[in-house]
């Protein structure tokens, strides 16, 4: 996957493969562009049957039978506090995992691969400090990709 | 007995491996931890108890001088050696777990054992006499041990001559000079039956012969003897031998035979009779060493040969029928399996084939259908094996342990056919072991007459019963012996210090408890099979290692009983597939009483507006599912859907669904441990299931969703 969209990457220019730069998938949710880092991404899918859960916050959409793996689903919208919506021809699921955790997050659409120098990742502002986001970084496009705290996600509540 | 070498090997093997890796990384930190020093006591204690059962004695008598010395380090703590003599131990471990696996691998390539175990023997006992002689307090298991070297020494060839004549105990007594012993192939039913077969064969040929048992025809209880001792033909000269031999070749299921002398005739000759008699025998061993079977005279000046032509095959270990594949592997094969499950539907069933004619395609599919069901259906066997192996292990524990104990004691095995994950038999298998061998040594009584006098049938009893509950599979080993005696117990953990409150503070199920401690042992001498407190901890280590919990309950007077408690990581199930809405649960099979339609007027509600139901003269409340669980379903009029009856240990009451899907055996998967977040273990789930076509059944833990219907008021 990550191998296709290797062009995506010159997106600034310079194409510098150092030990700073670490590659992100990013993808959209409630107009909102988010980047995960590929290390903790196994797959895209889309389509697939999500069994409900009941008793469970909203945000926990249910659960998916991924070759014989029971992984849970989030919903990222209602994770983030936002309106959920119906699902899109663009809708789909990124399993991650995150430190031997498996979750799948439902997006609205996935949009490409990226490396980002670490250096240029700025924190959040502390006075519109996100659920959910560690880091933010604007690219050469004039927007604004924010990083997605994965360790956040899976953390017990 | 194939098998149980296959597995002795595997799991000798295994411990090896494991102890290996323990050692070199030990060896890099230069230090051993306390759970190395309790690690290594355990495998080594392991590998003593199953080599002794498998007669392996020069590998038992090496595990057994490692397990002294870590004995003896273990009480002594690893503080009381200095460097020097850390690294002599790492040099002594290598050296001795090298000598076992050098021993091991004999036994794979069914060479003989090595006969001359001392030089390492040795270096054990005087390393073990370095590291204790600066203290000479301690010099228990010191001089213990230092006896145990001298009876080590001549031990080879004492057990040679001991293990002949153990043989030799069991042949009849004749006064015919050669004995044909012959071993049936095991299971192969009917021996005496077999052996009279025999025994006509031979008088076919006018032989002169005897044989032993005398009445196979007439009596059945003989096959039993021939089973264990052997069915002896016993011939007057070398002629016969071999016209008898050729018969007996010829015969179904004779597994093993040799060739025997008679050894006490021999004796005699030897000692009274005149020179040319023994001059005879000497002409006869000659003659035997031309004239016998190319085959195998090995020559041995011992008093036996052994005349094995299909013996080579039997007792080569079957090596290549057995192969151990990582779970992991196993685990994926089951996934893509599923992958393949659903594929194939989605092809077969995909909307563009539709409203076409497809004849040919429709039967090749039918055909594909039927492949990857039998695909799935293996695969998923993989991993599910039943419990009899593991149990009939026992059954040999059990004998080879009532012998030497000299206690009658019968094993009766319940439910050997559950099946359970490989997994769990993996690791219940130890504890089994330990377990059955606590009951055998301490349990039962060492009198018959004790038995007697408390009115118990003189014979003990072991039961080993294995069940699947709800969610558990249940295995519990109980024995009507003397039972443990809490104040016993508390005595002996007040001696060795383990106690944390005053002995009186404990009650009897604390008392108990201590028995599960590392190295507590109630009984005062340590003999083969048990006594040095490394069995319970053993035991519980593994159980919980799959998370099982184990409860000790006992009787003085009356027995003891052991349960583990296993969860189905993966174990498969008979359950009954609902639907709800759109959503489908499984119940367990065992849970349903009765499902029935109910009628309007028969609901009555309670003042809390809750609804009840009269089933045979009782009344019992409804639980919505749809309601409960807020799914959106169009059934919600009592008389659209169905009523299942539901019970529990302590609960009992109705659940109302939509329908009812089928009954099915499913396997049950636990819930991704993030979920456990949410607290999803009480709301009446226990775990999940894939159903044929790839969707997921929950499947709903009836006890904890009655806690979940009340908790929420």
């Amino acid at each position: 996957m990550s191998a296709d969209t290797v062009e995506n990457t010159t997106f600034d220019g310079t194409m510098e493969v150092n030990t700073s730069t670490e590659r992100f998938l990013t993808f959209s949710s409630n107009g909102l562009n988010i980047g995960v880092s590929t290390n903790y991404v196994i797959e895209i899918i889309t389509n697939h049957m999500i069994t409900m859960l009941p008793l469970v916050p909203d945000y926990v959409t249910g659960i998916i039978n991924l070759r014989g793996q029971i992984i849970p689903i989030i919903d990222i919208r209602l994770r983030m506090g936002n309106p959920s919506i119906d699902n899109t021809s663009s809708t789909c699921i990124i399993v991650l995992n995150i430190n031997s955790v498996q979750i799948g997050i439902i997006v609205d659409a996935v949009q490409q691969v990226m490396d980002i120098d670490q250096s240029q990742i700025s924190p959040v502002p502390v006075e519109n400090q996100q659920k959910l986001i560690n880091g933010m970084v604007s690219s050469s496009d004039r927007s604004v990709i924010l990083f997605l705290d994965c360790e956040q996600l899976v953390e017990t509540f | 007995m194939d098998n149980m070498l296959e597995m002795y090997l595997y799991e000798t093997n295994t411990l090896l491996e494991q102890l290996d890796e323990l050692l070199i990384e030990a060896e890099k930190n230069k230090d051993f931890t306390t759970n190395d020093v309790n690690e290594i006591f355990r495998s080594m204690h392991t590998i003593k108890g199953s080599s002794a059962m498998m007669e392996f004695s020069t590998l038992m008598e090496i595990a057994h001088h490692i397990e002294d010395l870590f004995f003896y380090i273990r009480e002594n703590g690893l503080d009381s050696m200095d460097e020097s003599h850390k690294n002599d131990l790492f040099s002594l471990m290598f050296q001795s777990t090298d000598a076992l696996r050098s021993e091991v691998e004999k036994i794979e390539n069914d060479e003989p054992l090595s006969t001359n175990i001392d030089p390492i023997i040795s270096n054990i006992n005087s390393f073990l006499q370095k590291i204790s002689t600066p203290e000479g307090g301690s010099s228990n298991s010191n001089s213990d041990s230092g006896e145990k070297t001298e009876s080590a020494a001549p031990a080879a060839d004492e057990q040679a001559i001991a293990l002949i004549n153990q043989e030799l105990a069991g042949a009849p007594i004749s006064d015919l000079p050669y004995f044909i012993r012959i071993f049936f192939e095991q299971g192969s039913g009917m021996e005496h039956l077999r052996a009279f077969m025999i025994v006509t064969a031979l008088k076919d040929i006018e032989l002169d012969f005897k044989f032993f048992p005398e009445d196979v025809e007439t009596n059945g209880d003989t096959s039993e003897t021939i089973i264990e001792n052997g069915f002896y033909v016993a011939l007057s000269s070398q002629e016969d031998i071999e016209k008898a031999l050729r018969v007996i070749k010829e015969q179904n299921s004779v597994e093993t035979y040799e060739v025997m002398e008679n050894a006490s005739l021999k004796q005699e000759k030897e000692t009274h009779d005149s020179k040319k008699e023994a001059e005879e025998t000497g002409e006869d061993a000659a003659k035997k060493n031309t004239t016998s079977a190319p085959a195998a005279l090995n020559g041995a000046p011992a008093k036996k040969n052994t005349t094995s032509a299909p013996a080579t095959h039997s007792n080569a270990p079957a090596k290549t029928s057995l192969i151990s594949v990582s779970l992991s592997k196993l685990d994926s094969l089951v996934a893509i399996v599923g992958e393949i499950v659903i594929t194939e539907s989605m092809v077969t069933s995909s909307p563009d084939l539709q409203n076409l004619k497809l004849d040919n395609f429709l039967k090749s599919a039918r055909q594909l259908r039927k492949l990857t069901d039998e695909l799935q259906d293996i695969a998923m066997s993989l991993r599910m094996v039943p419990v009899s192996g593991t149990f009939q292990k026992m059954n040999r524990i059990v004998r080879d342990m009532k012998k030497k104990l000299n206690k009658d004691v019968r094993l009766t095995i319940v439910g050997e056919n559950t099946e359970v994950d490989k997994t769990i038999v993996d690791s219940i298998g130890d504890p089994i072991m330990h377990i059955v061998r606590n009951s055998m040594d301490h349990g039962i009584e060492e009198n018959v007459e004790d038995r007697i006098a408390a009115g118990k049938d003189p014979q003990g009893e072991i039961i080993l019963s294995a069940a699947h509950t709800g969610s558990e599979v249940i295995i519990s080993i109980s024995d009507d012996g003397q039972g443990m005696d809490p104040d016993k117990i508390l005595a002996k953990a007040e001696r060795n210090g383990v106690l944390t409150k005053p002995a009186s503070e404990y009650s009897q199920k604390e008392a108990l408890g201590l028995l599960m401690l590392p190295g507590f042992s109630t009984n005062e001498e340590v003999t083969e099979f048990s006594g040095r407190g490394v069995g319970m901890d053993v035991v519980k280590k593994n159980v919980e290692s799959v998370g099982g919990t184990i409860s000790l309950s006992s009787e003085v007077g009356k027995g003891s009983c052991t349960t583990l408690k296993i969860p189905l990581t993966m174990a498969i199930a008979d359950g009954m597939e609902i639907s709800v809405g759109k959503s489908m649960f499984t119940i367990p099979i065992a849970n349903i009483r009765q499902s029935f339609k109910a009628q309007k007027d028969e609901v009555i509600l309670d003042s809390n507006g809750n609804e009840i139901i009269k089933c045979l003269d009782d009344f019992y409340p409804i639980i919505r599912v749809h309601e409960l669980y807020n799914i959106n379903t169009e059934i919600t009029n009592i008389e659209d859907g169905i009523l299942l009856w539901v019970e529990t240990a302590d609960k009992s009451y109705c659940l109302f669904v939509d329908e009812l899907l089928g009954e099915q055996q499913v396997v049950v998967k636990p819930l991704p441990s993030f979920l456990s977040n949410f607290n999803i273990k009480n709301s009446g789930i226990s775990g999940c299931t894939i159903l044929g076509d790839g969707n997921i059944s929950l499947i709903l833990d009836i006890r904890t969703l009655y806690a979940a219907f009340y908790n929420q008021y």
